[in-house]
């Protein structure tokens, strides 16, 4: 169905090359995932397909890629529309229309079908994906896991014989990813449509590969079956770093797999006793704080304490009302009624360098935050702002990205490194109070490894408090001691993060599922536990 | 109210601005901001695009400031009553004709004023029928036939909201640096870099969607030429023969 032989790819910009004379065959019927550290290439490979690289973008390629037969080169990606289905990492941005079913026809009324024929498709998909209850509402109120299911629909509604992710389930929750994937699951064995999906979060879809292509980086790919490439990639899911770290001779992919292997395990591990933190006092405290936008109440009267020396996950599906509480507690967003206080002063009041000191932010588009024209004046600005030596910001800076070069601009770097220069902008600061949305979107795991580190640090050692919004289930396993549940603007879980993660299987991280009933979260559980 | 057809307000605007142009009225021009505030007000709906009549609205401002000030300052003197003197800048001998400084009289500070309300009427009614009209209804009315100019004007009409979209998080994020007058520079910057990722973006998708692809365009569901467009059409008309006639 796609086939690449001998391709090499060079941006005309950049010295490096993303491919190097790599050459595959991806028949019908398959799902194959494509992994590598951010910025290696994956969006590229992706957008090979359709012919998007180079026709839209720009750059050399050498060699020749068909799709179905039809070469990449010789036609525009509108050519390849009705075959080859493209969704993009942000789908919000790629929307041409303002509502579900107007979306769906677009791509047919652009290739002139019938139109009983695209109500019939449409019809089909809306069933399908099942959408029929949102076919008129506008797409800017849909929710995450709806707007990347209608990306989805109006891929499959031209009848493509290829579909093509770019993360589908990166800003989604853990259960409308798990609804994502299993539609897709679903059309790959039903229709036999051939998909390729780039992911970071291996733990998501790693069940449904059914080939995987590693990028390396250096312009070297390869591409071969889960568990060969799996078994030695610096890139693996927590099952597989559970099944190398009790070096068990084959890496199992599924839960099922590993759970089998693992019996004596969870027979004879002793439990790990809790270290309990001491906590110091409250940092962050919201009464009966409610948000209203016109007659929508986005926020019941929460009551939420942090306390210093405390990292808390807030938790929720897709529109909960997670990014609310954020904005309210920080004190960008007035509250209908109730109060916020950050170290005991209002939230609302904070200016300057007050608010640098009491309070960081990390949005979930951190690149909001700067604005120099490269990372050396952004480190400096922010040596200004806070009054410090010269210099400090940007040692913080290279202690968590020792590679990242003075001279580059904020833009050109990866989605990781983008990260770590915003937090060490705000942790020049030394805020009280640490608050970041959504922080591991687009991140590998190395760099993950790496937020984790930081943040544990930085709680632990200084005795600051750090509160995550998150959907990332195994960052908070690793990091969180406590976890705040939202669904639909009340609070309904709030506790231990062993308690609350165990209790609900749908959010729930794989080494837990592996080892339940035995109360480990991660890898590093386990092996306490082994050795104790 | 259901929405009017998207070329119903574009038409509108465009018949509007020609009878500023036409009466070249101070009256008729603060008469037009008025009638597309209140058209905006009443009729927009709550989309991210109905704010762009309220930022051009402000862009007009800053235009006419800057309008009235070089527009006093510089150029040929008009006589008359006498405002107030301002000190004239002395200029080499070779470009003689042009004076900056000297006496203000009311008469060129009206005149200053009087062109500048008209650039603010235009640029105002646009912004009206950028708040009024989907910018994604406009390109499904759009023939194909035009391809480029179809995807230049999804892409134009959707970047003014887009920008104040931009603009108010990006404030907001400025705010969390403890920043807070932040520069224009330092709105700019990652403004314009927002905005051209978000168009590109969007042109890849419409291009690998088959945009443009087939010369010939299918409807799922036509978008209706209703009678109220005819009226709201013809009162436009209306106004652009009187201007003319009147004129």
């Amino acid at each position: 169905m796609i086939n690449f032989s001998n391709v090499s790819l060079i941006y005309p910009t950049s010295t490096k090359t993303i491919l190097e004379d790599l050459s595959f065959s991806i028949v019908e019927g398959e799902l194959v995932l494509v992994i590598g550290s951010t910025g290696t290439g994956k969006t590229s490979l992706l957008q090979l397909i359709n012919g998007l690289v180079p026709h839209h973008t720009g750059g050399i390629l050498a060699g020749d890629i068909t799709v179905d037969g039809i070469s990449t080169k010789l036609v525009r990606p509108g050519e390849l529309a009705h075959l080859v289905g493209i969704v993009g990492q942000n789908p919000s941005q790629g929307f041409v229309t303002d509502t579900v079913e107007e979306e769906l026809a677009f791509g047919m009324e652009a290739l002139n079908l019938a139109p009983d024929l695209m109500r019939k498709r449409v019809e089909e998909i809306l069933d399908l994906l099942a959408l029929a209850h949102l076919r008129n509402r506008a797409i800017s109120t849909l929710s995450g896991g709806e707007q990347q299911r209608v990306a989805i629909g109006s891929a499959l509604v031209m009848h493509p014989k290829v579909l093509v992710l770019d993360e589908p389930t990166s800003a989604l929750d853990p259960i409308a990813a798990e609804e994502v994937l299993s539609i897709l699951h679903r059309l790959v064995h039903d229709l036999s449509l051939t998909v390729v999906i780039a992911e970071h979060r291996l733990e998501r879809v790693i069940g449904f590969a059914d080939r995987i292509i590693h990028i390396a980086g250096d312009g070297n790919a390869k591409i071969d079956l889960p568990e060969t490439i799996l078994k030695n990639a610096d890139i693996a899911p927590p099952i597989v770093h559970l099944a190398r770290a009790l070096g068990l001779s084959d890496v199992g992919l599924s839960v099922r797999d590993v759970r089998r292997m693992t019996e004596t395990i969870r027979d004879t591990g002793k439990d790990v006793e809790n270290v309990l933190h001491t906590l110091g006092d409250e940092r962050i405290l919201a009464k009966d704080l409610t948000i209203k936008y016109g007659s929508q109440v986005v926020l019941k009267s929460l009551n939420v304490s942090v306390r210093a020396g405390e990292i808390v996950a807030l938790m929720g599906r897709n529109g909960a009302g997670k990014s609310s509480l954020l904005t309210a507690l920080v004190g960008l967003q007035k509250p209908t009624s109730g109060t916020s206080h950050i170290c005991g002063k209002a939230s609302n009041d904070l200016k300057g360098s007050v608010r640098r000191e009491a309070v960081g932010f990390i949005p979930q588009e951190p690149s909001d935050l700067l604005y120099g024209q490269s990372v050396v004046g952004e480190c400096s600005q922010g040596d200004k702002d806070n009054q410090i030596a010269t210099g400090t910001t940007f040692a913080l800076l290279q202690r968590i990205v020792p590679s990242i070069s003075p001279n580059t601009h904020p833009r050109d770097l990866s989605e990781g490194q983008r990260l770590a220069l915003a937090l060490s902008i705000v942790l020049s600061a030394q805020p009280q109070v640490l608050i970041l949305d959504e922080p591991t979107r687009g991140l590998d795991y190395q760099s993950k490894a790496l937020l984790i580190g930081l943040l544990q640090n930085y709680s632990r050692e200084l005795g600051r408090c750090v509160l995550i919004a998150t959907h990332d289930v195994e960052l908070v396993a690793e990091l969180a001691d406590r976890v705040i549940f939202l669904a639909d603007g009340e609070i309904v879980a709030d506790g231990p993060t062993l308690d609350i993660l165990l209790s609900s299987p749908a959010f729930a991280p794989q080494v837990a599922k592996v080892m339940s009933p035995r109360r480990w979260l991660t890898v590093a559980d386990v092996i306490a536990a082994m050795e104790s | 109210m259901k929405s009017l057809h998207p070329l119903t307000w574009w038409i509108w605007s465009l018949l509007l601005i020609g009878a500023v142009i036409a009466t070249n009225s101070a009256w008729v021009a603060g008469l037009a901001i008025a009638v597309a505030a209140i058209s905006v007000h009443q009729f927009a709906e709550d989309a991210p695009w109905a704010k762009s009549f309220w930022f051009s609205l402000r862009l007009g401002a800053i235009i006419l400031f800057i309008r009235t000030v070089v527009g006093v300052l510089i150029g040929v003197p008009i006589p008359g009553t006498k405002l107030f003197t301002v000190p004239i800048l002395p200029l080499p001998s070779w470009i003689a004709g042009i004076r900056i400084g000297g006496v203000v009289t009311q008469e060129r500070l009206l005149s200053s004023i009087h062109e500048g309300l008209i650039i603010i009427a235009v640029i105002c009614l646009f912004g009206a029928a950028v708040s009024l009209t989907s910018p994604h209804k406009l390109l499904r009315v759009t023939p194909v036939v035009i391809y480029e100019f179809g995807v230049a004007t999804v892409i134009a009409t959707s970047a003014l909201p887009q920008l104040v979209q931009s603009v108010a998080r990006i404030r907001r994020a400025r705010t969390l640096r403890g920043d807070e007058k932040p520069s224009w520079r330092s709105i700019a910057i990652p403004l314009l870099e927002d905005s051209l990722s978000r168009s590109l973006e969007l042109a890849a998708a419409m291009d690998s969607r088959g945009y443009g692809v087939s010369r010939k365009r299918s409807r799922y569901r036509p978008i209706p030429w209703r009678q109220i467009d005819s009226v709201v059409v013809a009162s436009a008309l209306c106004v652009l023969s009187l201007a003319l006639v009147l004129r």
